[in-house]
């Protein structure tokens, strides 16, 4: 596994698109032996690696083909209402080329 | 006063215009004003006030006409605020209603407000919203926990403000606050209603779940909330059931079952104390009452392999809170990534932050086999040996919780197995997507405490009728920290 270190956490950070604190990274790191241990227990389960990972509780999810119907769907007003900045009817961001 | 009444004590009294609608709404608003548990995101006053005016004409069979509710904030509720109690969606306003606000309104239940919940569902201890601590209206010293997430909608009822509220249930975020708050609180088969609209936090454990003061009132409001929706395309096509209609207190030859080394991990004596004066109750009406045994490596390592996949699911479902479509956006940004850098830095609290990069952590190339990969597989050994009993018997039976207190400064030693299993064991059903309901047995010092049934997949009818007898031998039917402590 990947040795927990300051650099470590902040890389994991940066890859969620966040920054913290300097002090709540060390918190975190301070933290991370007890969460560390606590995973450790799920490796002491005899005979763990027979068994097939479980993704949703069971097998339910529903697959069909729907009607070829028009339904309500939300206006360009409703999706555009929560950004922050728009313009022309689009939600407006910094140029991605210059 | 009418709010301290259950569901079914208000629909009387609605049928017989003794009270209206309005009137209802009015008093929940005025106790929502006055609440002193920041249990509160936003009153919808006018909402509320205008909904019920229109209310006039009683409808004898349908329960919730004109009964007051609150939800949880991580619903989505169209045109009113809703911001998961966290600062990056601190100024979002939906523009369409989750399945079950859209099922409320249908039946004429009046929305009085949004309650706090620790920020976007994750944590368990009421302490993480925006707005800070959420207290338990049993503690006037403000000293104890009321637990969470849902602990805004716990402390609404538990404060008599209203007598219905939706709650989420991931780990036990609804079924542990309301063993702190002397409620019933109640999650039914995952798939059973339609999570359209709820946040995902960690979707294969997401559950709707709700508080209610009686059994009767839980029955009731599964019936109106079951069902398949198109919208979401992982609630069941199961025929649907009359839990009220099929209420029923005979427990003859019901086969219940407890785990040894569960109740032998609860700290508190007043709790196994009571808990075994119910087991003689369950066998007295008939049940036939065993014990069984599990192993203790599989329940100590609840709480990992929950927090885990929970952490990991997170970290990819909340990955559309960016500040672009909608949140927090602070302006001037030189690119998209700053804008999407500068929300989640401003709009996260620290503690959401952590569970992000334990979920990062556990999903890193090296770590998946070790991490990933494993509590998912530890996920279906406990599945597998909970289902095993569960072949022999009807319902599981246990103390919801280790203590009946919990206070905010704790030292508690997290790595300790008898803490691990007592106050993390309630996971087991979202891990196997059972129905499960803690209803309050005891209260210590004025204080309530509960204890727990978990049933078949889709036999929730069986859950109800349990409870529905146990509660019927004891004195805790629709209390209130008003008529506990006066």
């Amino acid at each position: 596994m990947k040795e927990i270190n300051e650099t470590l956490l902040k890389e994991c950070a940066h890859n969620l698109m966040f920054d913290m604190k300097e002090e709540e990274y060390q918190t975190l790191l301070n933290e991370f032996h007890i969460v560390q241990e606590q995973l450790s227990m799920i490796g002491e389960i005899d005979g763990l690696d027979q068994e097939e990972p479980m993704t949703f509780p069971f097998d339910c999810a529903i697959s069909y083909l729907r009607e070829d119907e028009e339904k309500e769907n939300l206006t360009r007003e409703e999706a555009l209402k929560n950004a922050k900045d728009v313009f022309a009817g689009q939600i407006k961001l910094p140029k991605v080329v210059g | 006063m009418y709010l301290d009444k259950t569901i079914v004590e208000l629909h009387n009294l609605l049928v017989k215009k003794e009270v209206t609608p309005y009137e209802l709404a009015q008093e929940a608003i005025e106790n929502a004003k006055n609440d002193s548990n920041n249990a509160f995101e936003t009153i919808c006053e006018q909402e509320a006030l205008d909904f019920a005016k229109t209310l006039i004409e009683p409808e004898k069979d349908n329960l919730f006409w004109g009964i007051p509710y609150v939800a949880k904030d991580n619903y989505s509720t169209k045109g009113i605020l809703t911001t998961g109690s966290s600062d990056i969606l601190k100024d979002y306003v939906p523009v369409f209603d989750a399945t079950v606000i859209k099922k409320l309104k249908e039946k004429k239940a009046v929305l009085i407000g949004k309650t706090t919940l620790d920020e976007l569902a994750m944590g368990g201890s009421g302490t993480t919203s925006h707005k800070g601590k959420t207290y338990n209206p049993y503690d006037k010293t403000h000293t104890y926990i009321i637990g969470g997430s849902s602990c805004g909608s716990a402390a609404s009822l538990a404060s008599g403000i209203v007598p219905f509220a939706l709650g989420s249930d991931t780990g036990d975020s609804v079924r542990k606050p309301a063993s702190y708050a002397g409620l019933v609180g109640f999650k039914p088969t995952w798939g059973r209603i339609s999570r359209y609209g709820l946040f995902p936090f960690a979707p294969s454990l997401d559950h709707v779940a709700y508080f209610t003061r009686s059994v009767e009132d839980a029955a009731i409001a599964l019936e109106i909330l079951q069902g398949h929706d198109e919208l979401d395309m992982t609630s069941s096509l199961k025929e649907q059931c009359n839990y009220f209609k099929d209420l029923n207190k005979d427990i003859k030859g019901m086969k219940i079952a407890y785990i040894k080394e569960i109740v032998e991990s609860v700290k508190d004596k007043v709790i196994i104390e009571q808990f075994e004066k119910t087991l003689n109750i369950l066998k007295e009406l008939g049940a036939e009452v065993n014990q069984v045994s599990m192993d203790k490596k599989l329940l100590t390592a609840i709480f990992g392999t929950y927090y885990v996949i929970s952490c990991a699911e997170a970290t990819s479902n909340n990955a559309n809170l960016d500040g672009i479509k909608f949140g927090l956006r602070e302006g001037n940004e030189k690119t998209y990534q700053e804008v999407m850098f500068k929300a989640r830095t401003k709009g996260f609290g620290e503690f959401i932050k952590r569970r992000f990069i334990i979920g990062s952590y556990s999903l890193f190339k090296e770590n998946q086999e070790e991490l990933f990969l494993r509590a998912q597989k530890a996920r279906r050994k406990i599945v597998n040996e909970i289902n095993k009993i569960l072949q022999n018997y009807d319902l599981i039976y246990l103390p919801a919780l280790g203590s009946v207190r919990n206070p905010f400064e704790s030292n508690v030693d997290k790595l300790e197995p008898n803490y691990l299993i007592a106050e993390n064991h309630l996971a087991i059903a979202n891990f196997a997507g059972l129905p499960s309901l803690t209803l309050p047995i005891g209260i210590d010092k004025d204080f309530p405490f509960g204890a727990n049934f978990l049933g078949r997949a889709f036999e929730e009818q069986k859950v109800f009728n349990v409870a529905y007898a146990l509660e019927s031998k004891l004195e805790f039917k629709n209390i209130t920290a008003k008529k506990v402590n006066g």
